[in-house]
């Protein structure tokens, strides 16, 4: 591949990079704290490419200068000749494959991770339940519904044994997943990207769950049944709804 | 806009071409930048058609984790060309064979020791240790430091610490299974390595650089490096993204009982998945079934081989290379894991 055809590629690519760190696009494939490294990757991409354009064609001009025979022995052009960036003719048929997450990003633009991915893997139990002490656990604030990240749920109940979460009401937010029979909402966690995701579920049991769509975003309230999350059923425990809601999917759709 | 193609031309000649500038100068001749143009206008154009084709389940799930990896890894790889850039710019060969021992076998440790100093992952620890080698350091170092790199940094450890609250013991054992790794990576290279199984083009010395281009072989080297890299990177995140969508769930979820069918298959489970290493340690904790010496083989074996750093290798380093290098850095990572694991963890339970 061409020296122009690169530059132009890592131009895309680097703007590719930088407009999905502006426009917040980036949230469905890693986590928040990645868009300054995003945006600087980008923009260090687009100046490299830049940089090579401009001097190649400064460099053109100086030597096609007819009344310069000597070609001027220190111009930048001579330098591309012999210089290091002469490997790259070998190995330039990989850098095609540059293309390729440029026309993702732009035209594909994928989802964030959903009730597909959650089938695909099965539930785990989040990180914390590695240290099932009371420290990890405190009790929750004394209001009469308690917001809570769906990951903190599950990780209560399944490993909390002072049973903070029991007789208290809840609401939640996730998506619907429909697997063996039954309605699950579900999140998912990710530590750096979209990779790495794991899904933490709760199973809905009662109200009207069983005919929302797949992947529909809903905020539920209600309760969870004590002793169901357990190891057999991958850390699910089983929430009984009192009421459901429909909300949009928000912006950062994972769990940290 | 029409005098285009006779810069392009021009620039081609003298690089590359001395021989044909008459073939050059002809006018309509179909280069990479045309076919450019055209895969462009052509995914324009189908754009709803290719929005179409991607709206099946598994495909959607596929080209997001492929998005995320690239994503992820990008940054990385840019910081380290930058790096490498600046190797090739500012540190003269000669200075750097100062700072490294003489002797093969303590450049080695040495090197291993120098990984814990860069906090990136393995993405860009690959342009570095090949510009090392380009400029004059042993083969054996720079592979060792190839490997210490994302496995024994600041970061890593601090992850791993993060997601094994209460077992110190884990942060531990990581750090000096990989770092022994490393080592006898690169002790082996010393004894049985053969130069000719690495690209010419990885091994090219650059020639030393007067003061006045520094900042243009920095930007050069830089930029030729990220171009050849990133296709390879891009080509593992396609693999890995693939893998991630193919490799069947049940896999994580049969390995409690069988100790040794659950260690192997916690390691061929690192090289498909090609997590970040900063991010491998929390995947690992919360596979609640596997065995603790499990885990920590994932974290010793993850960092140094894996589909996405295969395809980096191959990219850098030739694929005569990558294909001898892999399989023995898996054995090795494996043996090193599990005798991390003994001395550490107290045992395989």
């Amino acid at each position: 591949m061409r020296r122009e055809t690169q530059n132009v590629l890592l131009i895309l690519l680097g703007g590719a990079l930088v407009k999905i760190a502006l426009n917040g696009d980036y949230l469905r494939y890693v986590k928040p704290a990645q868009q300054p490294w995003i945006i600087a990757g980008g923009a260090v991409m687009v100046v490299l490419g830049v940089v090579a354009i401009v001097r190649d064609v400064l460099g053109a001009r100086a030597q096609a200068r007819p009344s310069a025979p000597g070609a001027a022995p220190g111009p930048p052009g001579d330098a591309h000749g012999h210089g290091p960036g002469e490997g790259h003719h070998h190995a330039a048929r990989s850098a095609w494959l540059l293309v390729l997450p440029v026309l993702a990003v732009f035209l594909v633009a994928p989802p964030a991770l959903g009730a597909d991915s959650v089938t695909r893997t099965e539930a785990r139990a989040p990180q914390s339940a590695a240290a099932a002490d009371a420290a990890v656990f405190p009790p929750l604030p004394a209001d009469p519904v308690v917001s809570l990240p769906l990951n903190q749920f599950v990780s209560r109940a399944g490993w909390d044994r002072n049973g903070t979460l029991n007789d208290r009401t809840v609401s939640l937010s996730g998506f619907v997943v429909h697997s063996g029979g039954g309605t699950l909402l579900a999140r998912l966690v990710i530590t750096c990207c979209a990779a790495d995701a794991y899904p933490v579920t709760a199973r809905l049991r009662g109200g009207d769950a069983g005919h929302l769509a797949t992947d529909a975003w809903i905020e539920v309230t209600g309760r969870v049944v004590p002793g169901t999350a357990t190891k057999a059923n991958g850390y699910t425990p089983d929430f009984a709804v009192a009421t459901v809601k429909s909300i949009p999917a928000p912006k950062d759709p994972y769990e940290y | 806009m029409s005098d285009r193609p006779g810069i392009i031309a021009t620039v081609e000649t003298i690089s590359n071409n001395p021989a044909g500038p008459a073939l050059t100068r002809r006018r309509f001749r179909i280069s990479s930048i045309e076919v450019l143009c055209a895969v462009l206008l052509i995914a324009i154009l189908a754009q709803g058609w290719l929005q179409r084709v991607f709206d099946v389940p598994a495909l959607r799930t596929g080209s997001t984790v492929f998005v995320a990896v690239c994503v992820q890894a990008l940054p990385f790889l840019v910081l380290g060309v930058l790096i490498s850039g600046a190797i090739a710019a500012f540190l003269p060969a000669r200075v750097l064979r100062g700072l490294l021992p003489r002797r093969t076998a303590a450049a080695v440790g040495v090197a291993g020791l120098a990984g814990a100093a860069l906090p990136g992952c393995e993405c860009a620890s690959v342009p570095v240790a090949r510009r090392l080698m380009g400029q004059g350091v042993a083969p054996a170092a720079a592979l060792t430091f190839l490997l210490a790199a994302p496995a024994v940094n600041p970061v890593v450890l601090v992850a791993t610490a993060v997601a094994f609250p209460g077992r110190p013991e884990m942060v531990l054992a990581r750090f000096a299974g990989s770092l022994v790794t490393a080592m006898a990576m690169g002790w082996l290279w010393a004894r049985w390595g053969r130069l000719e199984w690495i690209t010419e083009r990885a091994l090219k010395r650059l020639p030393e650089v007067e003061n006045g281009a520094r900042w243009r072989v920095f930007a050069e080297t830089a930029r030729a490096d990220l171009v050849e890299s990133g296709g390879f990177l891009v080509l593992g995140a396609f693999i890995s993204s693939a893998l991630n969508v193919l490799v069947p769930a049940r896999w994580f979820g049969v390995l409690g009982e069988q100790i040794v069918l659950g260690v192997l298959v916690m390691a061929v489970l690192a090289v498909v998945l090609a997590l970040c290493s900063e991010a491998d340690a929390f995947v690992a904790a919360s596979l609640s079934a596997v065995p603790l010496l499990g885990k920590l083989v994932f974290l010793v074996v993850g960092p140094a081989v894996d589909v996405k750093l295969f395809a980096l290798h191959a990219g850098t380093f030739g694929r005569s290379f990558a294909l001898r290098f892999a399989p023995v850095t898996f054995v090795v990572a494996l043996v090193c894991g599990v005798l991390a694991g003994v001395v550490f963890l107290g045992g395989v339970s």
